[in-house]
Order: C-alpha cells, then sequence, then structure tokens
C-alpha cells in the first residue's frame, strides 16, 4: 500500500487527476494544505474511485474552519495520524 | 494488476511541469541523473504538461535562459533509457508520441500505478 | 524507523516548511528517527541565516535548528539550488568573493547525491512540496 500525499484543491488544480491515476486498487489518498478543500461535500465527488480510502488532516481543515465540514466519508486524521499512516506504507508519493 | 511486467527501478521520476515556466522540470532531471550517476536504475515519466519537455525544437528562454532539451539529450550517456509519457496528456495537447524529440513509451493511468508501485522511490516534480 | 524529509517550498511562501515541521515533530514524538530534512529547489531558503520574521511569527530557520539540536536531525541543503538563490555559508562566500555569509551550520551545504542516499538508507522519504 502506498501513500498518496496531496496539498492542492480540486478547484485549483488538475493535479488531483493524476493523483488518483497513480493510484493502486489498495492505495490511500491524504489530503493536507488546500488539498483538504477538496474533502469538502461539494468537492468529495472529485474523490469517487478512493472514497474508503480517503484521509484529510484535521489541523489544517481546523485552520480553514472547515473542521466538522467534512463529507461523512473522508476520514479526518491529526498529525500523528499522518505519520501513522506513513508507518502503514511501504512508501509515500507527494503530488502538488 | 500488471506490476509484474511493469518497468521496475531504484526511483521514478515523474516530470510534471513544462520547460521554461519553472524551474521544476530541471531540478526534476538533476535527481535523476544523479541517481543515475550513483548507479541507480532510474525510469522517467512526463505527465500532464511536462510531456512538453518532449516536444522537439525548443530553444532557450529569456536572457539566455538555459532549457532541458540538452539535458534530456545525454540521458542516454547516463543509462536513463525507461522513458515513459502520459497518453492522456499527449492526446489533451494534441502531440503524437512518434514525433517526440525522445522515444518514450506511451502509458495509461493501470500502467502508471503499476510502475509507481514497482519503483522503490518515486519523486514528483 | 528511520524518517527522511525533502522540502521544497520557501518559507512563510508556501505552507510547505510549516507542514514539514509540523510532521517532523510528530515523527519524533512517536519515537522515530529522524535523520535527515533536505532542502531542494525553493527550499533552500529555509536555511536564511539573516531571516528576521516578525516576532508574532514562528521562525522557521531557528525551528529547524532547533530539531537539530534536540534530534540530531541533519539540515542539507542542496549546494546548487543555494548558491543560485544566494544562500552561501562562509566557504561558498570566500570563494566567490561575497562581503558576507547567508548559510551557517547546523545548515550543511551539499550534493543532490545526498537526497539519492537517503531515498536508499531511509525508511521513508516524505516530500513537502509548495
Amino acid at each position: 500500500m502506498i501513500l498518496h500525499i496531496l496539498n492542492r484543491a480540486p478547484g485549483t488544480s488538475l493535479v488531483y487527476r493524476d493523483a488518483l491515476a497513480g493510484m493502486g486498487p489498495e492505495d490511500r489518498l491524504l489530503l493536507i494544505e488546500d488539498g483538504v478543500l477538496g474533502a469538502l461535500p461539494a468537492q468529495v465527488r472529485h474523490f469517487t474511485p478512493v472514497l474508503d480510502r480517503l484521509f484529510a488532516l484535521r489541523e489544517d481543515l481546523a485552520a480553514r474552519g472547515l473542521e466538522g465540514h467534512c463529507d461523512a466519508t473522508v476520514q479526518v486524521v491529526d498529525v500523528d495520524g499522518f505519520v501513522e499512516l506513513t508507518e502503514e506504507a511501504d512508501k509515500t508519493v507527494s503530488w502538488f | 494488476m500488471e506490476s509484474q511486467d511493469a518497468p521496475r527501478g531504484d526511483l521514478l521520476v515523474i516530470l510534471r511541469h513544462p520547460p521554461h515556466g519553472t524551474s521544476w522540470l530541471r531540478d526534476g532531471l538533476d535527481a535523476a541523473l544523479v541517481a543515475a550517476a550513483f548507479g541507480q536504475s532510474v525510469s522517467l515519466l512526463f505527465q500532464g504538461d511536462g510531456v512538453l519537455a518532449l516536444h522537439p525544437g525548443q530553444g532557450s528562454g529569456a536572457l539566455g535562459q538555459k532549457g532541458t532539451a540538452a539535458t534530456l539529450e545525454m540521458l542516454g550517456m547516463y543509462d536513463i533509457e525507461a522513458l515513459f509519457v502520459d497518453a492522456d496528456a499527449l492526446a489533451r495537447l494534441e502531440l503524437a508520441a512518434d514525433a517526440l524529440m525522445l522515444s518514450a513509451e506511451p502509458v495509461d493511468a493501470t500502467r502508471t500505478a503499476a510502475m509507481i508501485a514497482a519503483h522503490r522511490l518515486v519523486l514528483v516534480f | 524507523m528511520r524518517y527522511a524529509l525533502l522540502v521544497q517550498g520557501a518559507p512563510y511562501s508556501q505552507q510547505a516548511s510549516h507542514s514539514a515541521l509540523r510532521f517532523a515533530r510528530a515523527v519524533v514524538a512517536r519515537g522515530h528517527t529522524l535523520s535527515s530534512v533536505f532542502f531542494y529547489h525553493d527550499g533552500v531558503y529555509n536555511a536564511a541565516r539573516l531571516a528576521a520574521p516578525p516576532q508574532d511569527e514562528p521562525h522557521l530557520p531557528d525551528a529547524w535548528c532547533e530539531l537539530h539540536a534536540q534530534h540530531g536531525t541533519m539540515l542539507l541543503v542542496c549546494i546548487a539550488s543555494a548558491l543560485r538563490r544566494g544562500l552561501l555559508d562562509e566557504r561558498e562566500a570566500a570563494r566567490h568573493g561575497k562581503s558576507g555569509h547567508s548559510l551557517e551550520p547546523p545548515f550543511e551545504l551539499t550534493g543532490l547525491g545526498q537526497l539519492i542516499d537517503l531515498g536508499q538508507a531511509c525508511d521513508r522519504l516524505v516530500t513537502f512540496s509548495p
């Protein structure tokens, strides 16, 4: 399993499409920084193929006033959980 | 998964930025060249607008800003021969795979995912 | 586990440096070794000795130094990226005939080969880009 990390919002950059294309069936996707905008109910449809493997960083949501506004399918993790995701993955790939 | 027949290696460098606008392409190529000089097996994937790195006829930029075409021509000297290009991006830009300055194998999403899985380290630039 | 980070964003322009520092602290808090942070592209500005941010903002270069002091994390700066951007240690400043230096230990100028080494020697290399 590979952890893919995405820091761009789907509304400003199409890099999310290449990140999704690069994901294997077990891989996970973590949204950080502006990437957390993708976790909003109105945006999460962009991540339909990986909804069961989609994570967002709590601190970056909170800083933007978006904690508690995520789609219910998104698994919210704090930075400790971020490290844990990297422990569980064979490697990480950061898309920007 | 087709990961069995996916190109394997130590390092996969994914180049997503076109030449001249930023130094990402040059910096990514530098990382690939150094890894190859260290004896690692390196693959390059030109993805998104990064496929323009392979477009023929590039020159230098304003004030003599160095491009990346000359570096690309040196890849063979560094034994970097595993070159791949995002087929969707070529189609989006209406570029033909057989008209690129270097020969690169067009890949789809499935193969891209398999390649990412089959390299020990993946760096995106 | 042994971790290394690759930081490619300039401090105060992008969130990458903040994200990387926050992650770095969490890595060591979970008992891992953070062996090195490699600064590449605009990430080299994290090493600016003369950075003087307002007092109510985090001092990122100092925060990296603190990480080095407390955990022995090596702070490696790509020399090719750094020289182009005016980040020179005393030796490079003298070599290029400059009157002052803008980078000093614990930040170290080094080649890109170190990044490749880290990718090989560490269990995880996590990248923070702008």
